[in-house]
């Protein structure tokens, strides 16, 4: 006759686990239902903030800002570096670093011949940019005329309310006007080829576009002389990493490495915000799910004092009854993350590839904007790899937790007190 | 008879009610040798179970002294006597002995594992203890699938598992009808003669109490009276 080892702790908490079937599978389904809302909420939390930090970096100077040190606090031409094309070479170099482009950007006045209207403007190279490093390049952002076809040619492109607010019409002359790198006013003449929505209100209303050589040449730039790299990297999480890190390898007295969250603060406040309040919910939820564990536990070790009074008087340390009841809560752990797993894979997956379309919630606000960032209306999720571990991980600390006293009950029984108990 | 291997000396026991002691034990001085097939009898509230947890190391006097096998028992720290428990003594007590979760087989087999005895062994020693007790055929069957005299076999079988110096049954047939009382005395009687242990049971039952071969009989926390059925010293 083959039989199982008998009782090894695990085998008889496993089978005390389902003495109160109807009990365990109700703790089960707590556990398992509040891992499953743990979990989504997270990773649409960590989707969401990480869509929307890759999109500010694509809105503005990448997850990582090179420029000079004081262009900060004065975005002026005469705070530039000088030379652009070493230093980001020096930065590709690291590991983590996917993409480095440069750029000059800061305030200008344009001037149609009825309007006049002060704006923000990024000179970029078109053949070194794409919409993964700025998103208006994307063809669904041109609301019309084209994008630049090479780095000097004599064209503008406005967000489409600045063009409205400036009467320009496609092929207009824009007359656009700035400070060179000497203090002097400059001027240059652009034809309007192209305008641009990107749901974000100050950009539609306050951006230009200018070729990166042709700028270069108006504000006395030399041609390897910049205000801005932006530099780009696989995961945004790296970005303050990163920043140390090329802020040691190619930083000078003059250079500024800033990661997004200080160059772009409003917007670090509001996610940091936010995530404190996905945690509040995941605490909140794993309080709830602990005690519901520990009123299971409990009720359970009460029912079966005597039974531990037996086991105590025939041998069993208190140390071993203790790991009994710990081993049953650990049992509910384990079961309870594994129905969270069967739970969770399937919704998870359709959010993450196919997502909802929140479009019809969000229909009359026309775009959700969120510190000047623009959102996509589709609800995806996508968790960090860490996150999910730290929800795993706290699930079974709680039950631990919970079950602690009761086990501690069932360890400190009095043997000749239980037994009379019938 | 054997050597002597339970010695009470003087042993009192308080329990703390409120404000007022109830003396469950006033000064017991006895002694035990090994192989002993003994009775404690008296009427109820006599003192027989706090005597018998006493000698088995569950409860500690108020007053006097308990020495078990040369270990004085005031002397043990919890853990110690856990293991002096496991070890070396045997309890049945009055009903639901067993661990519900568990089959016969695993019941009894229960402290030789808390031992850690291996496993050949263990089934070996298992089996035919199981046997003896007339349960094979229904070692896998849980508690709730045995009458109440065969969860007492399987109770005295657990008990005998480990060869303990002593086994402590506290009114093991108060919960089975008479004929089978007298099967499981048989079967106590049998297993104290194969075995070197020393059985100590109390109980209510004068038939039970003829079988053995010393009675002691208890009145208000004190011994009345020792007698010896089969004559002998
Ligand atoms: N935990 C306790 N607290 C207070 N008094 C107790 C406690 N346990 C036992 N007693 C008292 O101690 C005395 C002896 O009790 P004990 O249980 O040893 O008697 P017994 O001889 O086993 O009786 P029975 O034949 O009814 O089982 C009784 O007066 C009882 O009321
Ligand atoms: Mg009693």
């Amino acid at each position: 006759m083959s039989r199982v080892s008998g009782h090894s702790i695990p085998v008889i908490a496993w089978r005390n686990l389902w003495r109160n079937r109807r009990r365990t599978l109700l703790t089960l389904s707590s556990i398992t239902f509040g891992v499953f809302l743990s979990v989504m909420f997270t990773a649409m939390q960590d989707r969401n903030w990480s869509d929307m930090i890759d999109l500010a970096a694509k809105l503005g100077g990448g997850h990582v800002t090179i420029s000079h040190l004081e262009y900060r606090e004065t975005p002026s031409l005469k705070k530039s570096i000088s030379d652009a094309s070493p230093l980001a070479q020096a930065a590709l170099r690291q590991t983590s670093v996917a993409r480095v482009v440069q750029r000059i950007s800061g305030p200008v006045m344009l001037n149609t011949a009825s309007e006049s209207y002060g704006a923000s403007f990024i000179a970029y190279d078109p053949a070194q940019e794409d919409a993964s490093t700025l998103s208006f390049l994307d063809s669904d952002a041109l609301l019309a005329g084209r994008m630049f076809a090479n780095d000097n040619e004599k064209g503008i492109i406005l967000g489409y309310k600045l063009a409205e607010n400036l009467n320009a019409e496609l092929d207009n002359r824009i007359v656009y006007t700035m400070t060179d790198k000497n203090g002097d006013i400059v001027s240059g003449l652009a034809r309007l080829i192209g305008t641009i929505k990107t749901g974000a209100p100050n950009l539609d209303a306050r951006l230009s576009l200018l070729p990166l050589s042709t700028v270069r040449e108006i504000v006395a730039y030399d041609s390897d002389e910049v205000t801005q790299l932006a530099v780009f990297i696989e995961d945004q999480r790296d970005s303050e990493a990163v920043a140390m890190l090329l802020d040691s390898v190619i930083g000078t007295q003059n250079l500024a490495v800033l990661p997004w969250n200080i160059s772009q603060p409003d917007l670090a406040a509001f996610i940091a915000l936010k995530l404190g309040g996905t945690r509040f919910m995941s605490a909140f939820i794993a309080l709830l799910v602990t005690a519901g564990i520990f009123n299971t536990l409990f009720v359970s070790v009460m029912e079966r004092m005597r039974e531990f009074g037996i086991l105590m008087a025939i041998g069993f340390t208190p140390l071993k009854l203790f790991s009994l009841v710990m081993m049953e809560s650990l049992w509910l752990a384990l079961v309870g993350l594994l129905g969270a797993a069967l739970l969770t894979t399937g919704p998870y997956l359709y959010l993450a590839s196919t997502g909802i379309d929140t479009s019809a919630i969000l229909a009359d606000q026309g775009s959700m904007d969120v510190a000047g960032v623009a959102m996509s209306t589709t609800l995806k999720v996508g968790i960090f790899p860490e996150s999910l571990a730290v929800i795993a991980i706290a699930a079974i600390i709680a039950t631990l937790l919970a079950g602690f006293y009761p086990a501690w009950r069932a360890g400190t029984v009095e043997p000749v007190d239980a037994i009379k108990l019938v | 008879m054997g050597e002597t291997i339970i010695d009470l000396q003087n042993v009192t026991r308080v329990y703390q009610q409120g404000d007022v002691g109830v003396q469950a034990l006033r000064g017991v001085s006895l002694q035990f040798e090994s192989g002993e097939f003994c009775a404690l009898c008296g009427p109820s509230g006599s003192g027989k179970t706090t005597l018998l947890n006493l000698i088995g190391a569950l409860d500690i006097p108020t007053s006097g002294r308990v020495t078990l096998e040369g270990h004085d028992l005031s002397q043990l720290n919890r853990r110690q006597l856990s293991h002096l428990r496991r070890d070396r003594i045997g309890f049945v007590f009055q009903a639901y002995n067993l661990i519900p979760v568990l089959t016969a087989y695993e019941n009894a087999e229960l402290v030789l594992s808390v031992q850690g005895v291996g496993d050949t062994e263990r089934r070996e020693k298992v089996m035919s203890l199981l046997q003896a007790v007339g349960l094979d055929g229904k070692e896998d069957r849980f508690p709730r699938e045995l009458s109440g005299g065969e969860q007492q076999r399987v109770a005295i079988a657990r008990a005998l598992a480990s060869d303990p110096a002593v086994i402590l049954a506290d009114e093991p047939t108060a919960n089975v009808d008479s004929d089978t009382a007298k099967l499981l005395l048989d079967l106590m009687q049998a297993l104290n003669e194969q075995h070197a242990a020393t059985f100590i049971f109390s109980t209510h039952d004068e038939r039970v109490i003829e079988r053995a071969k010393r009675i002691i009989r208890m009145v208000d926390g004190q011994i009345d009276n020792i007698s010896f059925p089969g004559g002998g010293s």
